[in-house]
């Protein structure tokens, strides 16, 4: 953290500028604390607001500052500048996704809910209206400086995604999943930026491909795996059949 | 006249070993600072010397007050460990079962026993890590293969190898639990002390914990009744079983 910036941070709000921790064990007694503190939330949700007309920009941050009654100065608050807009919407589009979309009933099973699921976050793009923004974002989001925050917040979006798709597997499978779900819907965002169809369906075919994609490779490579064990373990069972001892 | 003064009426103002040098001093706090800040604790103590507070097997409120950073991450990597070891224990009985059964049938029911109760554990934790949605080890292949070569190594080695291994392993979980019970006691006292609710999430982990502790010192004692301490080159076989718990423990807490 530059000392610049904290010197430039009016003095009212300098310790908004310390980070709070990752979420590590997630407790069902007390809800998750809110990720952003009042003065960030207010600027950052009214600058949100000038993004469709201004894009993701430093000026967008100073009129969102203006706005929720704060100084131009405070804009310091963010040292990312422009990817601190694009982080905030990152964000609580991830956690307002449990909100936008339940299963009540059990029969949907976990690929048609992760479907869904990804489905609606895009909509929530479209919905926020950054769609035709969101390519500006994408080069924010790839500079240098930005790529860990991007990531981080790419698998956890992933993590939400196959956590609120009902999953419960915590073997290698954990990472394997997520890792291949960041990939699609990371391509799949990518497209809808030059989707030009009514209510974006050309994207949701193009979700559906790769889904069939993952699925095909991924049982494909399961099986195989699968059938290299059974390999193994029957030559063991052979010898011991035949008298080695092993 | 030569007038000597005593050596024991000189006393020098200043230490003579003044300082330490920068470098040392530095060594010297850093280590000091390790020791302190160790996350997962093993406890030889024995479980009888362990607090029992009647608020354990009461139901409990919920808490109002969140559990702090530290403590999520203790939890977080406590139960991963916890995961990864009752996974190496399941791999281990069925590496070991097949020699084991087709030399010793009337060791069929104990193995199954022993077996069975770590199927259970592991299918625990797991339910937990999913529920509380924490982060498996990364190191899930390399565990699933190395505990399957130590358990079928240890069985080609014969019965008593088999034991040893088996005692090895469960004095390392056993020491693992031991302290992890004892952190999760000393917070609940504290959150009594200090007027707070406890929460059912936090009780029960405690009791679940420690149900596997004691079934798993049980399995120990199983493993010594038969003959675990006859294999023959006994203080190397557990020296470098219970070295390399360690060293899985270790790893699995950070990866």
């Amino acid at each position: 953290m530059a000392l610049r910036n904290v010197l430039r941070t009016p003095a009212s709000i300098r310790p908004l500028l310390l980070q709070p921790p990752r979420v590590l064990y997630h407790s069902y007694e007390h809800d998750i604390p809110p990720p952003y503190r009042d003065a960030e939330s207010a600027i950052l949700s009214s600058a949100i607001a000038h993004v469709p007309a201004l894009g993701f920009t430093q000026e967008t941050l100073t009129l969102g500052a203006k706005d929720a009654g704060y100084l131009d100065i405070s804009t310091n608050l963010f040292p990312k500048g422009a990817f601190e807009l694009v982080k905030y919407h990152l964000v609580t589009q991830r956690l307002a996704l449990k909100d936008r979309i339940q299963f009540p009933g059990e029969q949907t099973g976990v690929g048609r809910k992760v479907r869904s699921l990804v489905l609606e976050r895009l909509r929530a793009n479209a919905d926020a209206d950054v769609v035709r923004r969101w390519q500006e974002a994408l080069a924010l989001m790839s500079l240098a400086e930005n790529i860990p925050a991007s990531l981080r917040e790419l698998s956890a979006l992933s993590d939400e995604i196959w956590f609120l798709a009902g999953d419960v597997s915590v073997d290698t499978s954990w990472y394997t999943k997520r890792a291949s779900l960041s990939g699609i819907y990371a391509a799949t965002e990518v497209y809808q930026t030059t989707d030009q169809s009514t209510d974006f369906r050309d994207t949701e075919l193009f979700l559906d491909r790769r889904l069939e994609d993952l699925r095909v490779v991924g049982g494909a490579v399961g099986n195989t795996l699968q059938w290299v064990g059974f390999q193994g373990g029957a030559l063991v069972n052979l010898m011991r059949s035949k008298g080695v001892r092993i | 006249m030569a007038f000597v003064l005593p050596r024991a009426a000189v006393v020098p103002s200043l230490p003579l070993k003044a300082r330490l040098t920068p470098l040392a001093f530095q060594l010297q706090a850093r280590s000091r600072n390790v020791s302190a800040r160790r996350t997962i604790i093993s406890s030889a103590a024995s479980p009888a010397t362990e607090p029992e507070p009647e608020r354990l097997h009461k139901p409990q409120p919920s808490r109002r007050k969140p559990l702090s950073a530290e403590q999520k991450k203790y939890l977080d990597k406590a139960l991963r460990v916890n995961q990864a070891g009752e996974l190496a224990a399941t791999l281990i009985y069925t590496a070991q079962m097949p020699p084991i059964n087709k030399a010793y049938p009337h060791l069929r029911p104990l193995m199954k026993h022993m077996y069975d109760q770590e199927a259970g554990h592991f299918k625990k934790f797991n339910e937990l890590l999913a529920k509380h949605r924490i982060r498996p080890t990364a190191m899930y292949p390399l565990w699933q293969a190395a505990a399957t070569f130590l358990g079928w190594s240890t069985a080609a080695m014969g019965r008593e190898a088999a034991m040893a291994c088996t005692e090895a392993v469960e004095t390392e979980i056993g020491e693992h639990y031991n302290g992890q019970v004892r952190e999760l006691l000393t917070w609940m006292t504290d959150m009594e002390n200090r007027g707070e609710e406890v929460g059912e999430e936090l009780r029960l982990l405690i009791e679940d914990i420690r149900r596997i502790r004691d079934e798993e010192l049980e399995h120990l004692d199983h493993a010594v009744q038969n003959d675990a301490k006859e294999a023959n080159p006994y203080e190397l076989l557990t020296g470098v079983i219970r070295t390399g718990c360690r060293g899985a423990i270790w790893v699995s807490e950070k990866v």
